[in-house]
């Protein structure tokens, strides 16, 4: 195709152009100037320079938000993706087989409901059911005989429990998606390497896992961006606490945007997560197409 | 996924932005009361009211009365909003600044609300009205300190940007019943009152309903630290007239306080994953038979409470947590300001007054004989107490917007165990001198 033939295509770019631009790119280039801003969200912003950026490298509070968010990623990346992979597989090769198509589509959408649930449901469901003196895990947990624990009050345990919720609403996506892309893989192989006396475990290396890169990329791209710019649960469940035991930059960002009205500063805290997560999506990016190149040749 | 947008807050900040394209600078002058018609008419006009009060709520009951009244009177339609507190609160100075202002609104009191939209020019100066009505004369002294605010949107001095209807205080709620059982007299000394905190814990109870997931730890440290308190103090502390010391011999009692309850199993350390409303509802389910916090719980154990109980001032105390309730604010934008200013004049109507004093409301001017309410008596009448001996001490957040959840971030560790005393009070003190900044 020449440049001449392709130029009528350029046409059909416009509109999301515009979208991205209005929607992403005016805002975050907003965003990047008020961080060099003293502003409380009403009056014109003032300039003052590296102030706001200086001050947060001197933040505990923002260093703290960000080593919270290596647990958010145990907990929405690497837990969720390790468990997807082995339930995807099998459902699709053990269960599937076995049980038909009707079992693995009810399991299916079983894993995924938390997906669809929203937060600030979810959120009231667990806080009951983690309640310290009358919540349902407390209650069974002292009918035999272990003795209850305050789960979202308790430093030693906030970041764990909201870890564990958010185990629960992730495992769903990986699953959904790995087992999507276990449709591409031909059956035959399965077949082949069970022939040989290939067990499962054996089947899941040599097949499942290598048959399923991209998907498993795609997953772990998306769901550390995702993990970094967590907010909802930790709103929802301990705004942060108990002290600052679970607050992660997104929800500091928005507790100095709306709460202190240091808007100025939520921009900086704002802008240092974007910094972050563009670094690491990067990152992922290059490695796939690094991936891709070897596989080509 | 449940993906967000690139950055949380640039998306809010786009927001904020175009919402603040006719930036305002400050006020017009007010103007004088002769430039006020009190007696506006309204046909063909319609008022729109804010408020964030749950419709079956005192002041919602009485509210809802004051419309019908105002259509009747002015021929104005009422386009009646009921917003959520946190809607109100994270957003109203983008809202105000738009032309979207309602023409009244119920907003919170203090510097870090209320001031900051008087002090960036978005509320009205309402002085002009104040003297053309006369709600001077029906607000004391301390009513009157929430009302009035100075340029820099520090509460006590300066213009009237509001008009509170009803007060509000924290005090102890008791179930009568199992004092009754355990033979226990209502305290009047903080010595008698922790012996009553140890009879009860003797016989395997946890005493207080606490929460340091949210306000009321915080409302229970402050009422510690005002006990040898004087006026001066309170005064310092919410308007900076002179740095606040954490360190000093009202703080470090009260935080030693709350440590030696928590150790001595008085609160339990399941209160740092205790909202508000649990520990109101262990109150209510009789779970714990103290619970220290608002009278805007009354009306709630008024409705859910199966026992018998009774209320009274914190032992010892000479002032306590309290102030005037949310104001009526006039925002800058509002084009009906004279219905506004109407409408308010018919919220502080006898009618409407007493309407609220029989609901478990704090009315600012009802009449005494018109409380027929036996518990609303006995509400109003601890207010009156602690009004009369200057005893409103305002809350220990007020002073930072951020100090709420600061406040609650300290109290956790606290109750939790990881700082000690000495570092909770150095995080307050912190915490404190960060957020007040701004007016210093």
């Amino acid at each position: 195709m020449t440049w001449e033939s392709r130029k009528g295509y350029w046409l059909y770019l416009i509109p999301g152009a515009l979208l991205l631009t209005v929607i992403i790119v005016v805002p975050l280039g907003w965003n990047v100037y008020l961080s060099f801003t003293k502003y409380r969200g009403i009056k014109p912003p003032t300039w003052i320079g590296l102030e706001n950026w200086q001050k947060l490298f001197q933040d505990e509070e923002f260093w703290a938000s960000f080593q919270h968010s290596i647990a958010m990623v145990v907990a929405m990346v690497v837990l969720p993706t390790l468990i997807g992979l082995v339930l995807a597989s099998l459902l699709f090769d053990l269960v599937g087989r076995r049980f038909g198509g009707k079992v693995v589509g009810l399991l299916r959408a079983v894993y995924y409901l938390p997906q669809i649930l929203p937060i600030a449901i979810a959120a009231i469901v667990v806080g009951w059911i983690l309640r310290p003196d009358d919540g349902a895990l407390n209650e069974v947990l002292t009918a035999i005989g272990l003795g209850g624990h305050n789960w979202l009050g308790s430093p030693d345990t906030a970041l764990l429990s909201v870890g564990a919720v958010l185990v629960w609403i992730q495992i769903g996506y990986p699953v959904v998606v790995f087992m999507s892309a276990l449709q591409r893989i031909d059956p035959q192989l399965y077949e082949a390497a069970e022939l040989d006396g290939a067990n499962w475990w054996q089947r899941f290396r040599a097949i499942t896992l290598s048959g399923i890169r991209p998907e498993i990329f795609v997953v772990v791209l998306t769901c550390t961006v995702a993990a970094l710019k967590v907010f909802g649960p930790v709103y929802a469940l301990t705004r942060g606490g108990p002290g600052s035991s679970t607050i992660v930059p997104s929800y500091y960002s928005y507790t100095e945007f709306f709460t202190a009205q240091q808007v100025g500063y939520g921009a900086t805290i704002a802008t240092a997560l974007t910094v972050v997560v563009l670094v690491v999506a990067i990152f992922f990016v290059r490695a796939q197409f690094r991936l891709a190149d070897e596989e080509e040749r | 996924m449940g993906q967000r947008r690139i950055v949380t807050g640039s998306a809010l900040a786009l927001t904020a932005t175009l919402l603040l394209a006719a930036c305002s600078g400050g006020s017009d002058s007010a103007g004088s009361s002769e430039d006020i018609d009190t007696a506006p008419k309204g046909d063909g006009q319609t008022l729109t009211i804010w408020t964030y009060e749950s419709a079956d709520s005192a002041m919602g009951i009485a509210w809802d009365k004051a419309m019908e009244k105002f259509t009747a009177e002015t021929g104005a339609k009422v386009d009646f909003q009921l917003k959520s507190f946190e809607q109100i609160n994270q957003s109203a100075s983008q809202v105000l600044n738009s032309d979207s202002a309602p023409d009244v609104m119920e907003y919170n009191k203090g510097n870090a609300t209320s001031g900051l939209l008087s002090s960036q020019g978005l509320l009205t100066d309402i002085g002009p009205a104040v003297e053309a009505y006369g709600w001077g004369d029906k607000l004391s002294s301390t009513l009157q300190t929430t009302a009035k605010y100075s340029d820099a949107g520090v509460m006590g001095t300066g213009n009237w940007y509001g008009i509170p209807n009803y007060g509000e205080y924290v005090q102890v709620y008791y179930n009568k019943d199992l004092f009754e059982k355990y033979d226990l007299e209502v305290p009047t000394t903080l010595d008698e009152f922790t012996t009553v905190l140890q009879k009860f814990k003797d016989e395997g109870i946890t005493p207080l309903s606490e929460s340091a997931s949210e306000y009321p730890l915080g409302q229970l440290i402050y009422q510690l630290a005002l006990l040898n308190a004087d006026r001066q103090w309170v005064t310092d502390y919410q308007t900076y007239t002179a740095p606040a010391d954490f360190h000093d011999a009202n703080w470090t009692a009260a935080a030693t306080t709350v440590k030696e309850w928590v150790d001595k199993g008085y609160i339990s350390k399941n209160a740092t994953g205790i909202k508000a409303q649990d520990a109101g509802d262990a109150f209510t389910a009789g779970t714990n038979p103290i619970f220290f916090s608002g009278s805007w719980w009354h009306g709630t154990f008024e409705k859910d409470a199966k026992f018998d109980w009774g209320t009274f001032l914190f032992p010892g105390a000479t002032m306590s947590p309290g102030s005037s309730g949310n104001l009526w604010v006039v925002p800058e934008k509002s084009d009906a300001k004279d219905l506004a200013y109407k409408f308010i004049d018919i919220t502080m109507s006898p009618e409407i007054q007493n309407l609220l004093g029989n609901n478990g409301g704090v009315p600012v001017a009802a009449e005494d004989d018109a409380i027929t309410d036996e518990k609303s008596k006995e509400l109003i009448t601890n207010f009156n107490k602690l009004s009369e001996q200057d005893g409103l001490a305002f809350y220990p957040d007020w002073p930072a917007p951020s100090f709420y959840a600061d406040l609650n971030s300290s109290l956790q560790e606290l109750v939790n165990g990881t700082k000690t005393v000495d570092q909770v009070l150095d995080q307050m003190q912190a915490d404190y001198d960060k957020g007040t900044e701004e007016y210093k």
